[in-house]
């Protein structure tokens, strides 16, 4: 099968699915502005017509893109059906061709100003706070947090899972900190409030260091990965 | 057009409704026409405080529902030229004053006053809400302690949440042995974690107490500490850049006034 290929169900009507190949499976995208019945009976005879063609039992996944379209919950089970009696493909999901792992460039977020007790900050990618994060504040980061300023309040890098996340503050207090999974509280006031710190994860640990071993850390990091 | 100022704090017994009474009658005698909004429904005390309770007949909510006019419940102070009250209702459910209500009373009291200063109850719910709809700035009110300085900080953020401009601070209930001997936070990191402009800094002070049994606000017998604390935030909300009082805050101060210029 070609990298991408569409197949047309009827010559006379509109096309209301549209299939295509991806990397990694098929990709099933629904027109979003004809009524549920209609794309479901097209959607089920396209599957019908896939079904026939390849013989091989294999798991070849399928992705089905509603565009805006809001499933109800009687849509979704419906849809769901349909895929779950088929030999050759098995339903990834129904929101759309799944996102490229690593390889979104994660933008920063910068917050200018106080974080305030009560307030949270949440971003997809690092965080830059230029200001305090005070104690009751909160920042979420799949990223690593910067903090230009004091952080008495709580801090999670790596929100996602990754444990190469950092938390880096110029007044490390923090109430709380987090990196992946490993939670600590109050590592403690730093020792030597003139210069940055950040905590990282050593292992299972949570180490807490001065920012100019941050490079350090980082090649050290990079050689255990060309090793493994 | 007058200017509205909220009180405010978001911890409980801080000091809201004695910072409101002593700053409104301040501010009247300075000479300034000024109506004291209670909006502590269900609680109130500004009327206590003042000792106007037994000339009470319309409150806040007859005003907003259209039961009486809004001069019919406005209570004239009569030991001043221009100083009035508008008492909140004892009986009726908080929820009975909407946010939109709220605004339009304010509105109408800015136009005859030159400030309306409101005494907002503890908490950030509807009461706050209806407390700081009105207002063109907010006064935060906190203790030494680090609850108080939490819930003021929540506030703060809820304000600037707003677009109200930077509200300015005052410390209340400051006991100067405590903090020298370590026991109480002291000024300077109340500003450094709030970072507000600090517009005043009251002491604890037994004549506070006692002025409120006797329906008079401290600032109306002249020799007490809190009297003149809270003189000189009157001034300063007119402009008037009085310095802090002896007490060992005015390191603290200094500080602050570096950090607004850099240099910390
Ligand atoms: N500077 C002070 N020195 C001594 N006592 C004080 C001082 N300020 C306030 N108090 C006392 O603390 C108590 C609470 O004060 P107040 O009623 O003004 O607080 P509030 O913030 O309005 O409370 P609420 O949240 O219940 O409305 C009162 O008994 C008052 O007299
Ligand atoms: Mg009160």
């Amino acid at each position: 099968m070609p990298d991408s290929a569409s197949m047309p169900t009827d010559g006379e009507r509109r096309q209301l699915v549209a299939v295509k190949g991806i990397r990694n499976g098929l990709l099933f995208s629904i027109a979003e502005d004809a009524a549920f019945a209609e794309v479901y009976s097209e959607l089920q005879e396209t599957l019908q017509g896939h079904g026939r063609k390849s013989e091989a039992k294999g798991a070849v996944s399928a992705y089905v893109d509603f565009g805006d379209r809001i499933l109800s919950e009687e849509e979704d089970l419906a849809v769901r059906a349909l895929f779950s009696g088929l030999r050759t493909l098995s339903l990834g999901g129904l929101d759309g061709a799944p996102e490229r792992r690593g390889f979104r460039p994660r933008e920063p977020y910068v917050y200018k100003g106080t974080v305030r007790s009560g307030q949270i900050v949440e971003h997809d990618g690092d965080i830059v706070i230029i200001g305090d994060v005070n104690p009751g504040g909160q920042l979420i980061a799949s990223g690593d947090v910067y903090v230009m300023g004091y952080l008495r309040g709580s801090a999670h890098a790596g929100a996602g899972g990754d444990d190469r996340a950092i938390i880096a503050a110029t007044y490390f207090d923090p109430l709380q900190v987090r990196i992946a999974s490993v939670l600590r509280r109050s590592p403690g006031a730093s020792t030597s409030p003139a210069e940055m710190e950040f905590a990282y994860l050593d292992g299972e640990q949570m180490a807490v260091d001065r920012m100019s071993v941050l490079g350090q850390y980082r090649a050290r990091l990079h050689a255990t990965r060309a090793v493994l | 057009m007058g200017e509205a100022i909220v009180i405010t704090s978001g911890k409980g017994g801080v000091g809201k409704t004695t910072s409101s009474a002593n700053i409104g009658t301040a501010l009247a005698m300075l000479g300034k026409k000024v109506c004291m909004m209670d909006t502590d429904i269900g609680l109130r005390n500004l009327d206590v405080v003042m000792g106007l309770e037994n000339r009470i007949i319309f409150d806040v909510i007859d005003v907003a529902t259209g039961s009486c006019r809004l001069e019919q419940a406005l209570i004239k102070d009569k030991r001043f030229d221009h100083l009035y009250l508008l008492p909140a209702a004892q009986t009726k459910d908080k929820l009975a004053l909407s946010v939109d209500a709220a605004r339009l009373i304010v509105g109408r009291l800015k136009s005859q006053f030159d400030y309306v200063i409101i005494d907002c109850p503890a908490g950030i719910e509807h009461g706050f809400r209806v407390a700081i709809t009105g207002a063109d700035q907010a006064v935060v009110v906190t203790t030494p302690e680090q609850a108080a300085v939490r819930d003021a900080d929540r506030v703060i953020g809820l304000l600037e949440a707003e677009r109200m401009p930077s509200p300015k601070l005052i410390i209340n209930r400051i006991r100067p042995h405590m903090v020298k001997n370590g026991d109480m936070l002291d000024i300077d990191d109340i500003v450094n974690i709030l970072s507000l402009d600090l517009l005043g800094v009251v002491p604890d002070d037994e004549n506070v107490i006692r002025a409120a049994n006797h329906g008079e606000p401290t600032v109306m017998t002249p020799d007490s500490k809190a009297s003149l604390a809270y003189r000189n935030i009157a001034r300063r909300i007119l402009g008037d850049p009085v310095p802090l009082m002896n007490l060992d805050e005015d390191a603290g101060f200094f500080k602050r006034m570096r950090k607004l210029i850099g240099l910390r």
